[in-house]
């Protein structure tokens, strides 16, 4: 009783304490979420006749945003095993603001799927009420669930021990989360995302055996984007720096390796389309260098442009990350959009002609306020939460 | 009498235009907030409109259907009978029973140039006018024996019957539309808005209503098969191009003409066993007499 007594007084003072500019902010955001989450309200009370998805093209935007913020969860597991599975304390004070990000791409992802879906209160009967354990969908969504459970014990156990306040077994219990998580998070969450589509024989770009490998790598690369363009963003904030010059470096080498193997994975990707010889290979390599050259050039050049930044060490300055990282999630953006939305462009038969799929203002508007929404909640729990890491100081 | 300023008369105009919108659009909320509770309630008991009892599957039975390309006119009156039998609301475009009209002739194989070349030309499925020197293809859910929509399913909405029909349980179905994806043939239509209202006298009793945000497809007229009943398509072709039965059954017509004919089946390489077998003997079509029935050329996704 007395912990949550502590817990909610220390709160409410760092809520109290905060200045004009951050309450600001979080209004900005509170209209942002509002008006773009009324759009979704509507869609529930209405249908989705409003937005451009069609039987031809059944999932827009808001299933490309669940494997988008689903990646993006990727960077809390990464930073969780370099502290505690590779021992680099200098992580630390930026140890649960990663665990945050990645519980807060799961809601978006979970929110994504919801705004999508015909009747989002039945959803939620899945996996209890309703499941068919063959469902890629089902088997995801239930480990999205253990996912959120695992990061918030993770985070927990973070927060106890960035506040000095954990024996030697509460950090033998964080250090424990942190190393399962990450297998779990590679292996079951983000493989199985990739097997939702690579499953689908139906469709020429989704189905192979490679997507599962391609979503790990994408996800490891923009969840760690992300984690880097946080800790920047902060810093200039605080205007202190979280980490020192050489962790700086250290996360520019890991978002190298990241890339590598997305870069990878994309170019052969989309060569293997141009070179299959079938049919719908060659239709969507028309597609991705006729109507949609914009997403494709953003996606390969996006990639290739974050990797050459990362590649060498002048550029591995908190500015040089800072782009980089920004641009990394654009092009891997760019790159969901493109498998999931742009690949069902491909007519299943040709008599069918030319299908079309740009998202509208009513796709667009609820995926903004749903981020605007998180980003808010993100704010608060920084806020709310002991960020400062008071066992493991090493800034500069 | 005193002169209005025009900060008044801005005010009294804002008034006024409040008066006139505020009522209407409480109204709407209202109505919405009522979609809501309904979508929660159908949610939550996990029943939609009317119970429709489906008669239990066939014993032994597995139902198949030939279509004969030689003998199909592109008339599209399968596709309207369907859409009548079914309570298909106008709102689902296209139909069930997609028609389309090929480049080709009948018993004409695809060129390889046309494999690889600008295979988007082919044909089309907003056709106006039947023409001798085309080929017609209508193409519906295949019903097939390891069917990928029953598989990716979450919910087990989607499930594969004992007589080989691939079914829908309306009050499982979430609407993600996973099934929609994994269809390699286009069979399914997903209810974009609330469907529109069908006429007392028109709704046939025997198929269950649907609602805005599930996914909905041809189920073999379940409500007619199981009673002894072809289907409705082969009921109303003129042309006699459709026959349906059961394909465990060696003596059946289905079964003969598959076992006699040269036939093809649609994406076999895809391993999904689709249980529609297509003829393509060229044959001499009866085609003076009809026109084809309209479309809506309004179809979500398609370029106009």
């Amino acid at each position: 009783m007395k912990v949550i007594k502590d817990a909610l007084g220390y709160a409410m003072g760092n809520l109290a304490a905060a200045d004009r500019k951050f309450y600001l902010y979080c209004f900005v955001l509170l209209v942002i979420a509002g008006v773009g989450l009324s759009d979704a309200v509507i869609a529930v009370a209405e249908g989705h006749h409003h937005s451009n998805m069609s039987d031809m093209v059944p999932w827009g935007i808001f299933i490309s945003g669940l494997a988008f913020f689903i990646g993006l969860s990727a960077g809390a597991t990464m930073v969780g095993l370099l502290i505690h599975g590779f021992g680099r304390d200098d992580y630390h004070p930026i140890g649960t603001r990663a665990i945050l990000i990645g519980m807060i791409c799961i809601f978006a992802a979970m929110g994504c799927v919801m705004m999508d879906v015909g009747n989002p209160f039945r959803a939620m009967k899945i996996p209890f009420l309703l499941r068919n354990e063959t469902s890629m969908f089902f088997i995801s969504s239930s480990s999205y669930m253990g996912f959120t459970a695992l990061l918030m014990a993770e985070l927990v156990s973070t927060v106890y021990v960035t506040i000095g306040k954990a024996g030697r077994r509460g950090k033998k219990i964080a250090k424990v989360l942190g190393i399962i998580a990450v297998p779990y998070a590679l292996i079951v969450v983000h493989s199985f995302t990739g097997t939702i589509f690579g499953v689908v024989k139906a469709r020429e770009m989704w189905n192979t055996p490679l997507l599962p490998v391609h979503f790990v790598t994408s996800a490891l690369a923009s969840g760690f984007a992300l984690v880097i363009l946080v800790t920047i963003i902060t810093s200039w904030v605080n205007k202190k720096h979280l980490v020192s010059k050489e962790t700086y470096n250290h996360m520019g080498i890991m978002l190298c390796f990241f890339l590598i193997a997305t870069v990878f994975l994309d170019t052969f990707d989309y060569l293997i389309l141009k070179y299959s010889g079938t049919a719908e290979g060659l239709e969507t390599w028309d597609i991705f260098t006729g109507r949609y050259l914009v997403t494709f050039l953003i996606n390969m050049v996006g990639l290739y442009v974050a990797l050459i930044m990362t590649a060498f060490k002048k550029l591995r300055t908190p500015t040089g990350l800072f782009y980089a990282s920004v641009i990394v999630i654009i092009a891997i953006a760019a790159y969901r959009i493109n498998l999931i939305s742009i690949g069902q462009l491909v007519p299943l038969y040709h008599e069918l002609g030319e299908i079309q799929y740009v998202p509208n203002i009513h796709e667009i508007a609820p995926f903004i306020g749903l981020t605007a929404a998180l980003m808010l909640l993100f704010a608060l729990l920084t806020k709310v939460l002991p960020m400062e890491d008071t066992v493991h100081a090493t800034n500069e | 009498m005193r002169k209005l300023t025009r900060r008044e008369i801005v005010r009294l105009a804002g008034i006024m235009g409040a008066g006139v919108l505020v009522p209407r659009e409480v109204q709407a909320f209202g109505s919405m907030i009522d979609a809501i509770v309904d979508k929660m309630s159908e949610g939550i008991k996990g029943t939609i409109g009317e119970y429709v009892e489906t008669p239990p599957p066939t014993p032994g039975a597995k139902w198949g259907m030939v279509i004969d390309l030689g003998l199909c006119i592109g008339c599209r009156r399968c596709s309207y009978g369907c859409k009548l039998e079914n309570n298909v609301s106008e709102t689902i475009n296209p139909p069930y029973i997609m028609v389309f009209q090929t480049k080709y002739e009948p018993g004409q194989v695809m060129a390889e140039s046309d494999l690889l070349g600008k295979h988007r030309e082919h044909g089309t499925l907003k056709y106006t006018q039947l023409r001798k020197d085309r080929m017609y293809m209508p193409i519906q859910c295949n019903h097939c024996l390891d069917a990928p929509c029953t598989k990716v399913c979450p919910t087990k909405a989607t499930y594969k019957s004992d007589d080989g029909i691939v079914m829908m349980d309306y009050n499982k179905c979430i609407g993600c539309r996973y099934c929609m994806a994994a269809c390699p043939y286009g069979a399914r239509r997903f209810n974009w808005s609330k469907p529109a209202e069908i006429p007392a006298e028109k709704i046939n009793r025997l198929v269950p209503i649907r609602t805005d945000g599930v996914v909905e497809k041809c189920t073999f007229c379940v409500h007619r098969t199981r009673r002894g009943k072809t289907t409705r398509c082969v009921e109303v072709c003129p042309n006699r191009a459709r026959t349906f039965g059961n394909l465990n059954d060696p003596d059946s017509a289905v079964s003969k003409i598959i076992t006699t004919e040269r036939n093809f089946r649609l994406k076999v390489g895809l391993n999904t066993g689709p249980n529609i077998f297509y003829l393509t003997d060229p044959k001499k079509k009866p085609m003076s007499w009809f026109k084809p029935v309209p479309l809506d050329m309004n179809i979500r996704g398609l370029k106009s």
